[in-house]
């Protein structure tokens, strides 16, 4: 008798035991819900916090570049100035590579060569695309799903799908990080869904006053400003593109000269959707031998076609049947 | 022997008296001698001492040192002694110093990497279009050398003219990305 008294006390403590557990779990389970609903975010909702932290915190990355086999490690600095961004960027590995990028301008400095400035609106830095593009304008194009959560760089990010609507664009995947909303990791992937091109934080560090070496660079004189207009002749290229893919523009539309080759004269073409910049070169017939027509290097190829007595080059971010389309629809302006 | 050394070296910076090992530096020569040399580091460190001073301190050294007739020159000698015997005490304020410096280290070089780039000279190339040189080097991040498969059909320097064309192409679409409106 005494015994089924202590069975029962001991059966009635184990019961409470694995019931204080069960509840424990389940407090934390809602913590964990709670958390997730202060971030239950649309898609294109963590699309438009990831622009604002990019272009408004103060940041350091570093990110790995990965194409193909190569790996390149970089550093980005970023901050704000009296209200003005200012980038800086270098390669970690191998020759000093670095860029500094504020007011408009941004300066090359490059071991063994004379550095240079270039007169540069848009941000160059590494996820500037993403950062720069118009979600709400880009839904003509693309759909924005949420895959789900994943964890970069030791932070818990969340996992966009950025979908192409067509053949003619890649789609991407951004990483956005839960707590600073800061693009942790971006794929540009095919339509047979193979990465080509892919940048990813391995550290992220977040401050709330700008880094004093920022500060100080802001400061520094920069290289001798290079004017572009000293190549081009400003004529429009006297070609015309009969077909663009949805949601692409003519943003530039010049003659200019190869400075890398030995001056050569060439119609210019630049399109742009927002994402990707394609260049379109027209010029005279180089060589009447059979050429390899498709280099593609990541996400980048470069395609080369001859039409009647001119050579045309397509250069950018696009899928080579992107690129022969384009290159069936140009024709000279009557 | 080493811990004894540290008490020695306690006891001229004032942090660490032990009676025993005061007795003991009372009749212990070596110990004195040893207790000598610190105070002469902490002088040095110090920055007053006279260069007299030292040299003295470290020909005694030197003479003990090397007894065997070596035809090196003394002056030699002296300069390798004068570091060993200095390294032991110095040892954790230097590190100390070093880290300190490397931060600051660290910030100027940048700066001077900056300035430095600032005033090197022009190359000379050979180019028509002056002021255009600079671009022959790629802005970052653009792409790598261009190879393409041939047949064998074409000659060498056809292909490689042809690759320079290409890399050129891929220079100014990287150039124009840079200046984009």
């Amino acid at each position: 008798m005494k015994l089924i008294v202590y069975f029962k006390t001991l059966i009635t403590g184990v019961l409470i035991l694995i019931a204080g557990a069960a509840f424990s779990v389940q407090a934390t389970e809602m913590s964990n819900d709670q958390a997730v609903k202060e971030d239950n975010l649309t898609a294109i909702e963590y699309l438009q916090f990831m622009q604002t932290a990019y272009k408004n915190l103060n940041y350091e990355i570093l990110y790995l570049n990965n194409l193909k086999n190569t790996v390149e490690p970089k550093q980005l600095l970023h901050g704000v100035i009296n209200q003005e961004e200012i980038a800086y960027f270098r390669y970690l590995n191998g020759a000093m590579r670095e860029s500094l990028q504020y007011l408009q301008k941004i300066s090359y400095f490059e071991q063994g060569s004379q550095p240079y400035t270039l007169q540069s609106t848009r941000n160059q830095s590494v996820f500037a695309n993403i950062a720069n593009f118009n979600y709400e304008k880009g839904l003509e194009s693309y759909e924005y799903i949420i895959l789900g959560k994943g964890r970069i760089a030791g932070k818990t990010a969340m996992a966009i799908r950025m979908i192409s609507k067509d053949q003619y664009r890649y789609s991407y995947i951004i990483w956005v990080d839960l707590d600073t909303h800061l693009p942790l990791r971006l794929d540009t992937i095919n339509n047979s869904n193979i990465i080509l091109d892919q940048i990813m934080v391995v550290s992220l560090k977040v401050s709330e006053q700008v880094n004093p070496w920022l500060e100080s660079l802001s400061n520094q004189k920069l290289p001798e400003l290079f004017h572009l207009s000293q190549t081009s002749n400003l004529q429009a290229s006297l070609w015309q593109v009969d077909w663009l893919p949805a949601g692409f523009n003519i943003v530039k539309d010049d003659q200019h000269k190869l400075v890398m080759y030995k001056n050569e004269p060439v119609s210019y073409i630049m399109l742009n959707d927002g994402i990707v910049s394609v260049s379109i070169y027209i010029s005279a017939k180089k060589t009447t031998s059979e050429q390899q027509k498709t280099i593609q290097r990541g996400a980048t190829v470069l395609y080369t076609d001859q039409k009647n007595n001119f050579e045309i080059n397509v250069i950018g971010e696009i899928p080579v049947a992107t690129a022969k389309r384009l290159i069936e629809s140009i024709s000279i302006v009557e | 022997m080493k811990d004894v050394n540290e008490q020695l070296s306690a006891i001229v910076d004032n942090e660490f008296i032990d009676e025993k090992l005061i007795d003991e530096l009372l009749i212990n020569k070596d110990k004195q001698d040893q207790f000598c040399r610190y105070h002469l580091i902490g002088d040095v460190m110090r920055g007053d001492v006279t260069d007299q001073f030292i040299n003295f301190d470290i020909s005694q050294q030197v003479m003990a040192e090397i007894e065997k007739p070596a035809k090196t020159a003394p002056v030699a000698e002296f300069d390798s002694s004068t570091a060993t015997a200095l390294q032991k005490g110095e040892n954790n304020v230097i590190s100390f110093v070093k880290r300190f410096g490397q931060y600051a280290i660290a910030a100027s070089v940048a700066g001077v990497v900056v300035l430095a780039s600032l005033v090197t000279s022009e190359p000379a190339f050979e180019n028509n279009s002056v002021g255009l040189e600079v671009l022959k080097t790629v802005p970052m991040g653009a792409a790598n050398p261009v190879s393409l498969q041939t047949t064998k059909k074409q000659s060498q320097l056809e292909v490689k003219k042809h690759n320079d064309r290409l890399e050129a192409l891929l220079n100014d679409h990287q150039l124009q990305l840079q200046t984009q409106p």
